[in-house]
């Protein structure tokens, strides 16, 4: 007898129906939300989500200050600050993590690319950024990807625009801020929502890998479910 | 010991057929024996070990099978107790028994140990897994999908009549214990609690634990957890690879098609953030995170208004509200109305939705103490009841004088609850105004006064009078010897207008109740809302009465979160956002993966995507 015969009997009807019925307790949706917020840094948020919520965080707010400075001057592109100021609050974060250290100078490339500053990027590229990804073999691809905006009139508009938008900063920033948590010792420096979709993709993994039929979430943003094939 | 291959042609000793088959009913002989007084605490502790699994659909072994067994197996203690009761001939005489339920791979680590009391003559004893086809004259490990321990030798045996060297040779007084691992498939063995490594690999999933005995006087007794076991730290083992599992799911990589991660994490925090009209975080969240998002914020602070009057009880405001701004919505959704009117009635006793002077939450009631008696043959006996004509309060009437008297009856509502039979106004026998008793010249008249207590004046209604209303009712306080009558009524409590406003109210909701009756459109659960709600009344302390659960400020969230989907739904939006379909859809996850035997499953739980504090 297959277990999986079993399973091929979920329709999409039932299992959404399933989903519906879910015991969901507002309390701890709220509490995944705020522990995203700390986790994340976003203190404004955090602050407002406290009185909208009703609901306290589980950390001191004005903790997360220096990480809030760090992440801004990340998201706003001042690199130099957000180093310097990494450099102060945990002088070995930078040393130890070679690939955040160049994710960082390559975030201060782009900005010089943005900036328009050809000469000051290419120079910074050979001065500082070549020896920064020496070991990481990674680095050196995103390296090329980086530099090659500068054959572009409009880098904006070429195909490795992806490292000018707003959301490659955000991305450098959530490295940094877990890497500073890490460094921190606290006790988790990836927010729970996180371990949610990834508990999502893998238990869909380990059902594809037998073979099961279930209802697939194929798009975790809108939670789009497909039926079972 | 070897088992010979002629042996194994020629399965027909002492009594023993092929097992039956598992599945099914055969497995039922098993815990009707279990009397003993410790089996709360042995139930207890089993489902400690393994929290995943789920007994209603794969219960744990307990104890041996009474039919899984070769007749020359004795059971005794609860079956967990086996005693080798043939004649004992080396090769003929092999006696085996297994459980009855199979070890459900949701266990994830299963575990359990067998203590030789008696090595008997010869000591030719077997421990180990067995798949479905079980054969119990042979012992475990001779077989195709069985696997062994034996005793004489200490070889292991996996499907095959010849050993492997394993582990050192077993006898009186050791304790063995078996350990199957369902996420990599594989068994180790233990011997007085140290752990002899690997034995077996590339398990399957459906596996007995089974034992094999072969020579008289052997004995042995079983632990499937009921009692501490002598390797302890089968439990830091499992605590490891809860740990593990997690990091696993960590490290699990975020496939490119689902974009980028932390804007995955945005946009989902943020929908959810708006579907919940969290506004202001909302706002402050996309500030920094450069987002924009599709609502109006307008809109969604108008439905954030709305949902702060449900939360905080008000819902004459919010239904009032939900009319002006989203017309339709109710009028087109029926049972959604009926349920914040629900809500809206109990928010009423609990003296929330009065806007001018909402009394302190202390413990008084709208009625104190009322008793209904039903009439056999009229099942919709209900209700006594006011110049107001609603029908929910059962009963009254309480002396037989045919001149209206004035009394309050204190009751002490601990003991008297027990007596209170509530009957629902929308019992199917009753349409609207047959319930109420309008009975002129002796109206139950209830009179709310005074009093912290909240007592309640009756001008008590007669015999005749009852028999005079449609519904056919005594009712009596007979036996009711904690009741105090008083006849002072003190301060002043709910006004006169603040009750008969929740009377009035009922008559609209009830009214509204047996429209949807006629229109098809009440549920077994709407029906339930209406009787607990308008039961509250006949408490005189609805908060410490059975039914004061629902005056908990907990017990708005649902009503918020109905009318928070339906809102949304009206304007195309998901009834949940993605985060919530997230963690149902992963907790549902986790079910098909024990359904699936995938062991995996046993370490995550869906509480720990929640954080703890």
């Amino acid at each position: 007898m297959s277990y999986n015969e079993k399973c091929d009997g979920i329709t999409k009807e039932d299992w959404m129906r399933k989903l519906e019925q879910f015991p969901y307790k507002q309390s701890d949706m709220n509490r995944l939300i705020m522990n995203y917020l700390v986790t994340e840094g976003f203190k404004e948020a955090a602050e407002k989500f406290q009185l909208e919520a009703g609901l306290e965080p589980s950390v001191e707010l004005s903790s997360l200050d220096d990480r809030i400075l760090i992440r801004e001057a990340v998201q706003n592109g001042r690199i130099q600050e957000a180093t310097h100021l990494v450099n102060q609050l945990h002088p070995e974060l930078l040393d130890n993590d070679r690939y955040l250290f160049f994710h960082l100078q390559q975030l201060q490339l782009i900005e010089l690319i943005r900036g328009g500053k050809i000469e000051e990027a290419l120079t910074f590229a050979q001065n500082k950024l070549s020896e920064a990804g020496e070991d990481i073999p990674e680095a050196l691809n995103e390296l090329e990807r980086t530099l090659a905006l500068l054959a572009f009139e409009k880098p904006q508009n070429s195909p490795f625009s992806d490292l000018l938008e707003q959301s490659h900063r955000q991305k450098i920033a959530s490295e940094l801020n877990a890497a500073i948590l890490k460094c921190e010792h606290s006790t988790d420096s990836t927010p729970k929502v996180m371990f949610l979709l990834k508990l999502i993709l893998w238990a869909q993994s380990k059902l594809d890998s037998r073979d099961v039929h279930y209802p697939k979430m194929v798009k975790l943003e809108t939670a789009l479910i497909e039926k079972p094939k | 010991m070897l088992g010979s291959s002629s042996n194994s042609d020629n399965p027909s000793g002492g009594g023993c057929g092929a097992a039956a088959l598992p599945g099914g009913g055969n497995s039922s002989g098993h815990s009707n024996s279990h009397t003993h007084h410790s089996r709360q605490q042995v139930t207890d502790r089993l489902k400690m070990l393994y929290p995943n699994v789920n007994e209603a659909e794969t219960p744990l072994p307990r104890c041996w099978s009474q039919h899984d067994k070769c007749l020359s197996i004795g059971l005794s203690q609860n079956n967990l107790h086996v005693h080798y009761k043939g004649v004992g001939n080396k090769h003929d005489g092999s006696a085996s028994v297994r459980t009855a339920h199979p070890i459900p791979p949701a266990c994830g680590l299963y575990y359990f140990e067998v203590k030789i009391v008696s090595k008997g003559k010869d000591g030719y004893m077997g421990i180990g897994l067995t798949a479905q086809q079980f054969r119990m004259n042979r012992l475990p490990g001779w077989d195709k999908q069985s696997y062994g321990y034996h005793g004489d030798d200490g070889n292991s045996y996996a499907s095959s009549n010849n050993g492997q060297s394993y582990g050192p040779t077993f006898t009186t007084g050791d304790i063995i214990g078996c350990c199957v691992n369902f996420v990599d498939n594989s068994c180790f063995y233990t011997k007085n609690g140290i752990d002899l490594g690997i034995a077996f690999r590339d398990l399957p999933s459906k596996l007995y634990p089974t034992v094999g005995l072969q020579t008289p006087g052997e004995e042995i007794d079983a632990n499937f957890g009921q009692e501490p076991f002598k390797f302890d730290q089968i439990e830091d083992m499992m605590k490891q690879m809860r740990a593990q599992m997690r990091t696993s799911i960590y490290d699990y990589p975020m496939p490119l098609d689902q974009g980028d991660p932390t804007t995955l994490l945005h946009k989902m925090v943020s929908s959810y953030l708006l579907h919940n009209g969290y506004s202001q975080t909302a706002e402050a969240f996309a500030r920094t995170t450069g987002q924009t998002f599709h609502e109006d914020i307008s809109s969604i602070r108008n439905r954030q208004k709305i949902l702060k009057l449900v939360l905080s009880g008000k819902m004459g405001q919010a239904i009032e509200q939900t009319l002006r701004s989203y017309p339709g919505l109710l009028e087109n959704n029926k049972n959604l109305w009926f349920m914040l009117k629900c809500r809206q009635f109990i928010e009423m006793v609990n003296g929330s939705d009065i806007e001018t002077t909402p009394p302190p939450p202390n413990q008084t009631s709208v009625i104190q103490s009322t008793k209904s008696y039903q009439n056999g043959k009229s099942s919709s006996g209900t209700v006594a009841h006011s110049n107001a004509q609603i029908a929910t309060i059962n009963t009254i009437a309480t002396t037989t004088t045919s001149t209206p008297t004035t009394a309050v009856i204190n009751a002490d509502n601990h003991t008297h609850q027990q007596d209170m039979k509530i009957v629902s106004v929308l019992d199917e026998n009753c349409t609207g105004d047959a319930i109420s008793i309008n009975n002129k010249n002796n109206s139950a008249n209830i009179d709310y006064m005074n009093d912290v207590e909240m007592e309640l004046n009756m001008h008590t209604t007669n015999g005749n009078s009852c028999k005079n209303g449609s519904s056919n009712f005594t009712s009596s306080l007979e036996g009711d010897e904690e009741m105090d009558i008083d006849v002072a009524p003190s301060t002043q409590k709910y006004s006169h207008g603040g009750i008969e406003r929740i009377l009035e109210f009922g008559k609209e909701l009830s009214q509204m109740g047996q429209q949807l009756e006629k229109e098809n459109k009440m549920n077994d659960e709407d029906r339930q809302m209406l009787e607990d709600a308008f039961s509250l009344i006949a408490y005189s302390n609805p908060w410490a009465s059975p039914l004061g659960w629902q005056l908990c400020p907990t017990k708005r969230e649902n009503v918020c979160t109905a009318l928070n989907s339906a809102i949304l739904e009206s304007m195309n939006y998901p009834r949940r956002p993605p985060l919530d379909m997230c963690v149902a859809h992963a907790s549902e996850l986790l079910k098909v993966m024990a359904h699936a035997s995938i062991g995996a499953c046993a370490f995550v739980n869906i509480e720990d995507v929640f954080p703890q504090n």
